[in-house]
């Protein structure tokens, strides 16, 4: 509604009103005959000048109160225009130039900037214009201008980034960009246009507040491109992933270089995935400096050489108390804690019979694989010992329904739940997927659990994981400074399938990292990745040997972005340990959109602008509404009007003070 | 007419301004008053104005032989003039301001026809005391003059000058006074009555010399309620009577300033009149006239 609207006029008529009362007002001032004005004179033109004025504004008030509610009728609105001056007095042209990795390969990156130097040239006169670079966050190369020499100057000593360029985020931050240029706003996106850059829904690719997208495709062609995926221990060696794109029978050599030495060289052949193992491999102790480097004939550079850092340290024993060494339990326990290619854990059994409790000070924690073969006597020295900082994995299943109270923990014992019937059997209701534990495990769902050991929780108690009917299955209970894990289910495969369920090695391994202390961390990211260095502050050093952070921000726990591959040293307080950042594998699929998602995109962001924007342009000025202004400018005029008339009242009336 | 033992009290009813303007013959109004009024008051040989008898004098070739007492002459075949307490030889001239600010008011009577019951009465009371009556009828001049005299009729003649007034243009005190200082030559009793609305330096440059003159003068303010408390609840554009300026004023200037102006030129106006040897009255046209004719007659016994 604007200012011609019907309201607006109908609701201006009432202006009249408060000058047509006033008019009364004055009209019925009445000339009164007096015998002598003689003492009337002097003061009374003072206070009378005063109260005129006084009654002035008052009507002044009064029509400005009506006229806020007239306007507020109107519904009015301000458009704001789009910048323009020295900029834009026919719109912008948002030159957006791919700078990701992809664009590195021979040729391309320089292609794209004679396309962005051509529609730098091309732009009609007065249209603004900026380039951005787009690789990780949108980089601003210059500020809006119409001045072309500006923009063809931006486009000096830039270079692509091992970075990702996600479309979805570039479209969301080229959205809110375009709110500040001169409308309307044409992007020319110079790129690969990779496949794998755009993101799962179409519609998060087409950027808002855009006139029209105009795409400015370069590199086509069958692009070759070999690329490392991955790095792995195995159980004699190394094993590398690497993946052909465009090949037919092409040879590429892999070579595999620990602490800078080479421990290998392997040739793959044909397009696809492949594994290159090098067996026999000797790694140093402690944390492992592995490049990975493919020697081919590909348009790709960057993604030919992969940064790893493999762990090497010694396994840590691990006390089982059982009272049968040679057991299911023991069997499942180690089996689990040994697997994964890297030994962190070697499990000792111990039986409870020749168990000394002394020796239990030497271990960072331990586990029990039945809380109901424990007397009193190791109970007490296995509580000593959590309560000493120690920690404890226990596992206690439905038969200890007998006792009234869970050993060690606490616990009370509710009777014990006996399913009849395989459709009886309970499922996971529930985790707490905070815990570290747990952060990382999945497939809960697909436990069933029979017969389990049914405990009141303490109020302390922090269930980890809760079966259908709510009760607890695993709890975490702080005694003293250590910590006990409790699994209320038994590991003998028969009151639940949990010792051969996939999850289970997920819940011993990450329960071991858990109750050993050691911290889970990202080893292996990508470039563009933030890693923070410890909760307490740190530093990290690049590849190059330079330090990321200032000294005062050491001290603040602060994400740094690692933007170039290689190997980084970080330092956490007491603590020093390697990450390795790679070009993200996605960049090196270089196959584009095929022409019809290209045309397909352009034709939406057309579709949806004019949706948008209800109307066969694009962008306009934007609206800025007034209402809210209005309201409170009514506000303080009825409130100034309220007071001036009280006060003009009690004039009127007599009535002093 | 039935007499009222001395010590009653007078019927104030009958001297109520609202009471009197319903009576058309301003004579007997002059009757009604002075008689109510004489009737109520206290025997007083302070007052002297009641027929009380006096002293006998021997008659003179002049006097009035209506006040032989023949009972002394019948035992003593001698001519004795009765004397009252009250009875003088004196004569009042009543001065009476009949400009345009004296039309103002009309609750119940206007200024100018509650001065005209007060001038009727003073002469009907002077009269009833033998005193010589006359009267000056005056705004910026003379528009009517009876001199004194207390000749038979000669009341009639000064009650219809005052009756047949109308309001008249501005007021001014010098060229009627300098004209009534020109033909009253003897000394006696001078009552003005006006609203006063001038300047006071003028005023009391107009009237001193009446006072070097041997003049007994009395200054009735008449007021109105009006005028003293103007009751206006919002503005209103007053028209000065006499000048025709408006000025529009406001009712809490009626209501704080006005008055504290309004009591100042009171103030001053009797202050002018002390300097001049005169009396200062102020009559309010909302109150009965006994208070003016008590006053007046306080103003002649402590004159003789």
């Amino acid at each position: 509604m604007g200012l011609l609207a019907p309201w607006f006029l109908a609701a201006s008529l009432t202006l009249a009103l408060p000058l047509w009362l006033h008019r009364l007002r004055t009209q019925s001032a009445e000339r009164e005959k007096f015998s002598s004005t003689m003492l009337l004179e002097t003061t009374e033109q003072r206070v009378h000048v005063r109260r005129r004025l006084r009654y002035l504004i008052l009507l002044a008030l009064r029509i400005a109160l009506l006229a806020l509610v007239a306007l507020a009728f109107a519904q009015p609105f301000v458009e704001r225009p789009p910048r323009q001056g020295l900029t834009g007095q026919n719109g912008s042209s948002f030159v957006v130039v791919d700078g990701s990795a992809s664009m590195g390969r021979s040729g391309v990156f320089s292609q794209a900037l004679a396309e962005v130097a051509s529609i730098v040239d091309s732009a009609p006169a007065g249209v603004a214009l900026q380039v951005a670079l787009a690789a990780g966050p949108l980089r601003l190369l210059h500020e809006p201008s119409a001045d072309r020499a500006v923009a063809r100057r931006a486009l000096n000593g830039i270079e692509p980034l091992p970075l990702r360029l996600d479309v979805g985020q570039l479209a969301r931050e080229i959205g809110l960009h375009a709110a500040s240029l001169p409308q309307p706003v044409t992007l020319h996106l110079v790129s690969d246009f990779q496949a794998s850059a755009m993101p799962a829904r179409f519609a998060d690719a087409i950027p808002p507040g855009i006139a029209r997208l105009e795409p400015h495709p370069v590199g086509t062609g069958l692009p070759v491109n070999w690329a490392v995926a991955f790095v792995r221990r195995a159980a004699h060696g190394v094993e590398v992933g690497a993946h052909a794109w465009g090949l037919t029978d092409g040879t590429a050599d892999v070579e595999l270089i620990i602490n800078g030495e080479s421990r290998g060289i392997r040739s793959i052949t044909g397009s696809g995935p492949h594994l290159a193992s090098f067996d026999a491999i000797e790694l140093l102790e402690g944390e492992n400096r592995v490049l990975v480097t493919v020697t081919a004939n590909d348009d790709l550079d960057i993604d030919d050489r992969f940064h790893a850092v493999i762990a090497n340290d010694p396994p840590s024993p691990v006390p089982l108390l059982t009272a049968n060494a040679g057991g299911l339990a023991a069997t499942y326990l180690s089996a689990a804690l040994e697997s994964g290619g890297e030994k962190n854990f070697e499990v000792k059994p111990m039986p409870l019979a020749e168990f000394d409790s002394r020796v239990l000070g030497r271990y960072r924690w331990a586990i029990v694989d039945d809380l109901l073969q424990l007397d009193s006597r190791l109970q007490g020295a296995l509580r000593e010992f959590i309560a000493g900082g120690g920690n404890l994995l226990a596992f206690g299943g439905p038969d200890g329904a007998v006792l009234d109270t869970l050993p060690i923990g606490g616990q009370r014992i509710a009777p014990a739940v006996l399913a009849s019937r395989p459709d009886e059997f309970l499922s996971v209701g529930g985790i707490d997927a905070r815990h570290p534990v747990l952060a990382r495990t999945e497939g809960w769902h697909r436990l069933n659990v029979g017969q389990r050991l049914r405990v009141e929780t303490a109020p302390h108690d922090r269930v980890l994981v809760r079966l259908d009917d709510d009760s607890p299955y695993i709890i975490e209970q702080r005694i003293g400074s250590g910590l006990l894990l409790t699994v209320l289910d038994a590991l003998d495969n028969r009151a639940s399938d949990l010792p051969v369920h996939p999850v289970f090695v997920g819940l011993v391994l990450e329960a071991a990292n858990h109750l050993e202390g050691r911290a889970t961390r990202m080893t292996n990211l990508v470039a563009g990745d933030s890693l923070l260095p410890g909760a307490g502050g740190g530093q990290i050093v690049a590849p190059d040997g330079s330090t990321l952070l200032a000294l005062e921000a050491t001290l603040r726990p602060r994400p740094v972005r690692l933007e170039a591959p290689g190997i980084y040293e970080v330092y956490a307080g007491d603590e020093v340990f390697l990450v390795a950042a790679n070009v993200d594998p996605r960049e090196s699929d270089l196959d584009p959109i095929d022409q019809e998602a290209l045309e397909l995109w352009r034709d939406s962001t057309h579709t949806a602008i004019a949706a948008a924007t209800d109307g066969p342009t694009f962008a306009g000025p934007t609206r800025l509404e007034l209402w809210p202004s209005l309201l409170l400018a009514l506000l303080l005029v009825a409130i100034a009007e309220s007071m001036l008339a009280n006060h003009h009242l009690a004039s009127r009336m007599g009535v002093s003070g | 007419m039935s007499e009222r033992l001395p010590g009653q009290s007078a019927p104030r009813g009958l001297l109520q301004p609202e009471v009197l303007a319903s009576l058309k013959n301003l004579d007997l109004v002059a009757r009604s008053v002075v008689e109510g009024f004489l009737v109520g008051l206290h025997r007083s040989p302070l007052f002297g104005f009641s027929q009380e008898f006096a002293e006998y004098r021997a008659y003179a070739e002049g006097d009035d032989p209506r006040f032989i007492d023949w009972n002394v002459y019948a035992r003593t075949e001698r001519t004795y003039i009765k004397r009252f307490l009250g009875e003088t030889n004196s004569h009042l001239m009543i001065l009476l301001d009949v400009s345009a600010s004296m039309d103002f008011g009309g609750t119940p009577v206007s200024k100018l026809r509650y001065a005209q019951f007060l001038a009727a009465s003073l002469a009907y009371l002077a009269n009833r005391q033998h005193d010589a009556v006359g009267c000056m009828i005056f705004d910026e001049d003379i528009r009517d003059f009876q001199p004194a005299s207390s000749k038979a009729g000669r009341l009639q003649a000064v009650l219809h000058s005052i009756d047949r007034v109308t309001p008249g243009t501005g007021t001014s005190f010098e060229r009627p006074f300098e004209q009534f200082r020109r033909h009253v030559s003897r000394r006696g009793l001078v009552a003005l009555v006006s609203d006063f609305w001038c300047d006071t330096g003028r005023l009391l440059e107009s009237v001193r010399p009446l006072a070097w003159q041997g003049q007994d003068i009395v200054l009735f303010q008449v007021l109105d309620p009006a005028e003293m408390a103007p009751g206006y609840r919002s503005n209103v554009l007053l028209e000065d009577a006499e000048t025709g300026a408006a000025v529009e004023v406001t009712p809490e200037f009626l209501a704080d300033e006005y008055p504290r102006k309004l009591r100042a030129h009171i103030d001053s106006i009797a202050t002018a009149a002390a300097a001049s040897g005169a009396d200062h009255v102020l009559v309010n046209t909302g109150d009965s006239l006994d208070g003016a004719l008590r006053k007046y007659l306080l103003f002649r016994q402590r004159r003789k």
